[in-house]
């Protein structure tokens, strides 16, 4: 027997090997890099004059045709789809709370920008109300978002006054409390939200908390902590400890004998009394100062470096220092809000003078219904406008444009001939410092907004609270969006033309 | 590129090397495809907010950011 294969017919066909070549290679940006800047780099020196000496002629003779040139005069290019108008993206409500007649006294923005948070209660109770009230988030991202059905509500046993997010853990989230507690609710814990409270102790405000803040960490980086204003005159930071209380780390009390002094304020009279803080605003250039405006009226300028103790009276675990360095002159009313320019030197890159005098403007707004701009550096105002006769309740910069910032009314008197119609006032001082570029009407009728906050990672939408119980997202036009040319350059003149 | 002199910060220098050098390299080669016989010079990119030049040579970048 034979065994026999058929003939396997083999035939060479072209084998193929790679041809490769490097592309740019990519790695992520770590330290070492800069290590590699820092050492030692083997540089010819002489070859390196020699080409610098070719190339500073040609190099310097663009520089001075670019300072003289008016080629590009005008031309702006569109990248993205102009949208000139301002809709209301959404109209977020909580039936239940609206049925009690809460207002909405917050509103604030995640860290990823996609959830609005808001809190229920009351803003014109004078007594100590044992109300309950909520807490409501909406996920603007999701579908199927129903405005009348808040993605998550969370029952507190007395009146919120003020909410914020932590600034990059998108679910903790931290109230004020009417009766002085500050709590902080991790909302993807769906059984029992709450992560921390201060409870009632020695410590914990003995009024109305009206603003919260986180304040990041210089040492532990995404780490942040919490600071609670009140109208006892005491500003508190918090910390977290491990069987879900807050304890205080470190605390300042504004009292009114220790206030620098300004020759307007000689009519007031002094003594130990306590100074009622009612907003905060941290500077985004010096981790150490900060601002707040008090119910007097005036702002002030604090440092959380300040050493010397506060004249306080009642006993605490932790010496309270007293924080005010400087005064700036009076509204003629409560001061209700003030915010910090957000624009400082990483944001603008290149510009260190615009970005030095950029860094020292506020904003601060009360009752009288004015806005103060103010530089850090001197108490009176650079800029003083009459939005109108009503309160102003909150007053917030443009994350993305530095001469844009919101601004809500409501209540009080108003003259006809004086009232801007609407609610939420946009000004861009670049266009106009007299008059609002665009006023938005919130609610029909007289519905004062109590509060407004951008978003800062989608700076298009603006969330604005009132006193109806709804949150309206308000999406804004390109032009609130978009930074125009040389638009710090303006900022800068503006801060410095009306201090000289 | 590897970064030799700076009047900026270390980082923003590091990142403005790196995509620089980049791009001067394909700005080169699109000058090249088209002609040869050709080379860059001199680039420039002017955006909103300044105008970048950039220098190129066999072996250094000079980039001088204007506002």
């Amino acid at each position: 027997k034979s065994c026999q294969t058929g003939k396997i017919s083999t035939v060479d066909s072209a084998a193929q090997s790679h041809t490769s070549r490097d592309a740019g290679v990519q790695t992520d940006q770590s330290k070492d890099a800069l290590q590699d800047f820092q050492q030692e780099v083997q540089v010819d020196y002489t070859s390196l004059l020699s080409f610098l000496q070719g190339v500073e002629d040609a190099v310097i003779k663009e520089l001075n045709k670019n300072w003289k040139s008016r080629a590009f005069d005008g031309f702006e290019v569109n990248w993205t789809d102009q949208n000139e108008t301002v809709l209301c993206l959404h109209t977020l409500a909580y039936p239940a709370a609206q049925d009690q007649a809460l207002q909405v006294t917050s509103v604030s923005w995640n860290a990823t920008g996609s959830v609005v948070a808001c809190s229920y209660g009351r803003l014109d109770s004078g007594d100590w109300s044992t109300e309950k009230s909520y807490v409501c988030t909406w996920n603007l991202d999701r579908r199927g978002l129903n405005p009348q059905r808040p993605d998550l509500v969370v029952d507190v046993p007395s009146s919120v006054m003020c909410l914020a997010f932590h600034p990059s853990q998108p679910s903790l989230i931290a109230g004020g409390l009417f009766s002085g507690e500050l709590v902080v609710w991790d909302t993807s814990r769906t059984e029992d939200p709450v992560s921390w409270r201060t409870g009632i102790t020695d410590d914990t405000h003995t009024d109305p908390v009206y603003q919260v803040d986180w304040l990041p960490d210089a040492k532990h980086g995404n780490h942040a902590r919490l600071l609670s204003v009140s109208t006892d005159g005491k500003i508190l930071v918090w910390r977290e400890e491990r069987d879900g209380r807050l304890a205080l780390a470190e605390g300042f009390a504004v009292v009114a004998q220790q206030i620098p002094r300004i020759t307007q304020l000689k009519k007031f009279t002094w003594g130990e009394a306590a100074v009622g803080v009612t907003s905060l605003s941290f500077s985004h250039f010096d981790p150490h100062v900060f601002v707040v405006g008090v119910e007097g009226g005036y702002s002030l300028k604090c440092s959380t470096a300040a050493e010397a103790p506060a004249l306080h009276r009642t006993g605490s675990s932790l010496p309270l220092r007293a924080p005010a360095e400087l005064a700036f002159s009076p509204h003629a009313g409560p001061v209700y809000s003030v915010s910090c320019s957000p624009f400082h030197r990483h944001v603008l890159g290149i510009d260190a003078g615009a970005a030095r005098r950029a860094r020292n403007l506020f904003l601060s707004c009360g009752t009288d219904g004015q806005v103060h701009l103010h530089s850090i550096l001197q108490t009176q105002p650079l800029l003083s406008l009459q939005l109108s006769k009503k309160y102003l309740f909150c007053v917030r910069w443009s994350p993305v444009r530095p001469l844009v910032f919101a601004a809500a009314s409501g209540e009080g008197n108003c003259n006809e001939w004086f009232c801007f119609i609407g609610d939420v006032h946009l000004f861009d001082l670049e266009k106009s410092p007299q008059k609002p570029a665009l006023s938005l009407k919130q609610a029909a009728g007289e519905c004062p907004v109590y509060c407004l906050e951008f978003n800062i990672k989608q700076p298009r939408l603006l969330a604005a609270g009132d006193a109806t119980g709804t949150v309206k997202v308000w999406q804004l036009s390109s032009d609130f969006t978009e930074q125009g040319p040389r638009e710090m350059n303006h900022l800068e003149q503006l801060a410095s033309e009306t201090t000289d | 590129g590897i970064p030799i002199r700076t009047t900026l910060d270390n980082s923003t220098t590091v990142q403005y090397a790196g995509l620089l050098h980049q791009l001067t390299m394909k700005a080169r080669s699109t000058v090249r495809d088209i002609d040869p016989q050709n080379d860059l010079t001199f680039l420039r990119i002017r955006s909103k907010k300044h105008e970048i030049m950039v220098a190129p040579d066999k072996n250094y970048l000079l980039i001088v950011i204007q506002n």
